[in-house]
């Protein structure tokens, strides 16, 4: 059926890739809010999610892919550079934020990709 | 309504208390050299407190990232440091030894504050910036 068309391996793994992106986005943005909050704890995408993804899409199961969920956790290996605890580091975030932003334009190009694709190969014409 | 911008709830509390936090330091530079407060006492310097909702509640367990806390202003206090000792027998406010009690304000902390909170500021304006083109980019796919 229809669905068969968005549940390739690759064009999951770009969604989930995205998921986590966004979530991504939404840590760094709060880290930044909370820059100068005393005894904050720095959070990002939990550790466990790349490898679960490269697992997932190694063994190219759609379904093992489709249940994977991104999730944030505090990021445990920070240490704080100031006495009041804030383990939050201005410039490290702000590169992780442009670092973050082209893994976003790379993800969404490809899934753009993959819908052209797609209908190419639907209507014969991009 | 639907979030299109991730985690910019978060960040415009955070515009809001850099904005409280700068209103501030305008205030301390303002009262450097006010003698008398509404209690009749040298003014004192006032100290924003930053404060993080719900901390303790997501602990070290992870999320999905609609509970991440917020962060605002939990006060603006008083700097306990005794006021500065001018001598200045002219002043109308001197003792009986020509020395005048000053707000305890320090022109270079202040400005040093100022330029830290225009800063954090700065980098929370940077996250807007990013959220509006991720959004832009996510809203063009399909589009060729």
């Amino acid at each position: 059926m229809i669905e068969a068309l968005f549940s390739q391996p690759n064009y999951l793994a770009a969604k989930k890739t995205l998921d986590a992106v966004a979530l991504r986005q939404e840590a760094i943005a709060n880290n930044l809010a909370n820059l100068e909050t005393p005894g904050y704890r720095r959070v990002d995408l939990s550790p466990g999610f790349e490898k679960q993804l490269e697992q997932a899409s190694a063994s190219g199961d759609s379904g093992q892919l489709a249940a994977l969920q991104p999730t944030l956790a505090p990021d445990a290996t920070a240490k704080p550079s100031s006495k009041d605890g804030n383990t939050v580091k201005l410039e490290d975030e702000l590169m992780r934020m442009n670092q973050n932003t082209m893994v976003h334009a790379m993800e969404t190009q490809m899934v753009s990709g993959m819908l052209a694709k797609m209908r190419l190969a639907i209507t014969g014409h991009s | 309504m639907i979030e299109l911008l991730s985690g910019i709830k978060n960040t415009s509390a955070a515009l809001e208390a850099e904005r409280t936090r700068l209103d501030v330091i305008a205030q301390n530079i303002a009262n450097a050299h006010t003698t008398r407060d509404v209690d009749g006492q040298p003014y004192q310097r006032r100290v924003v407190v930053f404060e993080n909702q719900l901390q303790n509640a997501m602990g070290a367990g992870a999320t999905d990232g609609s509970d991440l806390p917020a962060m605002q202003v939990a006060s603006i206090q008083r700097d306990p440091r005794p006021p500065l000792q001018v001598y200045d027998p002219g002043n109308p406010a001197a003792d009986g030894k020509g020395m005048v009690s000053m707000p305890n304000i320090n022109i270079h902390e202040e400005m040093a504050d100022m330029i830290s909170a225009s800063r954090t500021f700065e980098a929370n304006l940077a996250v807007v910036k990013n959220a509006r083109s991720m959004a832009m980019q996510t809203l063009a796919i399909g589009r060729h």
